[in-house]
């Protein structure tokens, strides 16, 4: 193990110890701080809701990450093969990414209702604009002599695109992709938080109403491993994918 | 950017803000869009007229909860950006947990949050507090990484030590990606608020947008969307506009 993989390991037991201690040291009330071992019990004892709505939220998030992903690089390749609809949509697309997402999410739940599509589409929209941004920053960044070389070879827009645009592109997409792994849950949750009939926001909400400080810590532990686990996934694949970095 | 280009610049802005509103207000016209989708822009700005107090009221009360919240991550960001930088040992331990704690659904820490300070202004505060110095520390330690060794060493042979060196090198040099780091939490500590104002509050863009949800008043809903726009997009620029300023060397690249 390396010297820094030691040194995060040491932190990390050493909050877990500092929580643990301050807890229970202190008779510390569930509202202010419920000790770590009581939540971990709590999530093994819960693990069947738990597990139920972590896979609720997990496939709403999924979904929405996978449409707005392709939605986001397709509408990129659009602006950058056409440059005319660049002009036209780029004006309105930053007037939509101007609002906060999660100022969307109320209206999202009138239009879509209350079931899953509502947290698909808020998920797609969210995840969808931080592909576009970085997916459009990245077929930017060619070098123009490139462009040139290829077109005097008599390549068309959709070859540039293609042989030239894609591959420099592919990191910043990648990157783009990762910052919204994490991002994606993030609004599933808040979405869900607002009106669901199940998953994890649901389950956070419900806690607080009842005031069951445990219970939301449990959920948050659940969330916070499904994160940490689709952001290792996608930067495992974007390893893979993007081979030269 | 002289006065004249200035001006320029916002009349142009200015120009494609009508123009927006007038597609806006024509499509719904045009294609008979029923309001519970898209009511039209001058029905929204009539509704908005009707009542400018209470919209008035929110605006200020999530904008406070915002540069509160904005202000103490930036502060905290730098320094803790500083304090990894000059302790490599205390970044290895902490970095990691700084790294899962943002895993967290700002909802689920906002719900906490909430619980420990109550329905409060500070407790909003601290929910953008917390989604914006993670950014700023991340890029306060990339920029002071990234100081030219060459440029420390000359200082060093002036005479310079560590806090003269922190101020007139280092944090100068790491202020573009510091900047970067500010525009993001911008727009991130505005979520906060607003999120924040969810857990049950009397005034804020995040009530407004609950309380129309639940009476269905699709008209009210696209008020506080707008509102919520206007406050982002204003900060934002703001915060551009700081940037300009103080990075101003960096305007060329």
């Amino acid at each position: 193990m390396s010297r820094g993989a030691a040194r995060g390991l040491f932190g990390a037991v050493l909050l877990v110890a500092l929580w643990e201690g301050a807890a229970r040291g202190f008779h510390l009330p569930a509202y202010t701080l419920p000790a770590f071992s009581d939540i971990l019990v709590s999530v093994w004892t819960e693990r069947a809701s738990l597990l139920r709505a972590g896979a609720v939220t997990f496939a709403e998030a999924l979904s929405g990450y996978a449409i707005g992903s392709a939605l986001g690089i397709a509408l990129a390749m659009l602006l950058v093969v056409l440059p005319w609809t660049r002009r036209c949509a780029m004006p309105a697309l930053l007037a939509i990414n101007s609002v906060p997402v999660a100022a969307y999410s109320p209206l999202v739940l009138l239009w879509l209702g209350l079931g899953w599509s509502s947290k698909v589409a808020m998920v797609a929209l969210a995840v969808g604009f931080t592909v576009f941004l970085s997916a459009l920053a990245g077929f930017d960044r060619v070098d123009r002599r490139s462009v040139g070389l290829l077109q005097s070879f008599g390549a068309g827009p959709f070859a540039i695109l293609w042989r030239l645009r894609v591959p420099t592109a592919l990191p910043l997409i990648a990157a783009g992709m990762r910052v919204a792994t994490v991002r994606s849950l993030i609004v599933a949750i808040v979405t869900e938080m607002l009106g669901a009939y199940g998953g994890l926001g649901w389950i956070i909400y419900q806690a607080v109403v009842q005031i069951d400080f445990v219970q939301v810590w449990s959920a948050i532990f659940v969330a916070s491993a499904i994160s940490l686990a689709f952001f290792g996934l996608i930067g495992a694949a974007e390893r893979r994918i993007v081979f030269w970095r | 950017m002289t006065a004249v280009g200035l001006a320029r610049a916002i009349g142009w802005k200015l120009l494609g803000l009508v123009a927006a509103a007038a597609v806006w207000e024509g499509a719904v016209l045009l294609f008979g869009i029923r309001p519970a989708y898209l009511p039209r822009l001058s029905t929204i700005l009539h509704a908005m007229a009707a009542t400018p107090g209470a919209y008035m009221d929110g605006v200020l009360r999530t904008l406070a909860e915002t540069l509160i919240g904005f202000a103490a991550g930036a502060l905290v960001g730098v320094l803790n950006g500083v304090a990894f930088f000059r302790w490599p040992t205390l970044r290895d331990m902490l970095f990691p947990i700084f790294v899962v704690s943002q895993t967290i659904p700002v909802i689920a820490f906002g719900a906490l949050v909430v619980l420990w300070f109550g329905n409060t202004l500070l407790a909003k505060a601290v929910i953008a507090f917390y989604l914006t110095f993670f950014p700023v520390t991340v890029n306060t330690l990339l920029g002071l990484q990234a100081v030219d060794p060459r440029q420390v060493a000359l200082l060093r042979s002036f005479g310079a030590t560590g806090g003269g060196l922190m101020l007139r090198l280092q944090l100068p040099a790491a202020l573009p990606q510091i900047f970067v780091a500010l525009r993001l939490g911008a727009s991130l500590s505005l979520v906060g608020a607003i999120v924040g104002e969810w857990f049950g509050d009397t005034t804020g863009i995040g009530v407004m947008l609950l309380q129309a949800m639940y009476t269905e008043n699709v008209v009210g809903l696209w008020a506080a969307i707008l509102c919520a726009a206007v406050l982002g997009t204003s900060f934002y620029a703001a915060v551009a506009a700081a940037e300009r300023r103080l990075v101003f060397w960096a305007a060329e690249q």
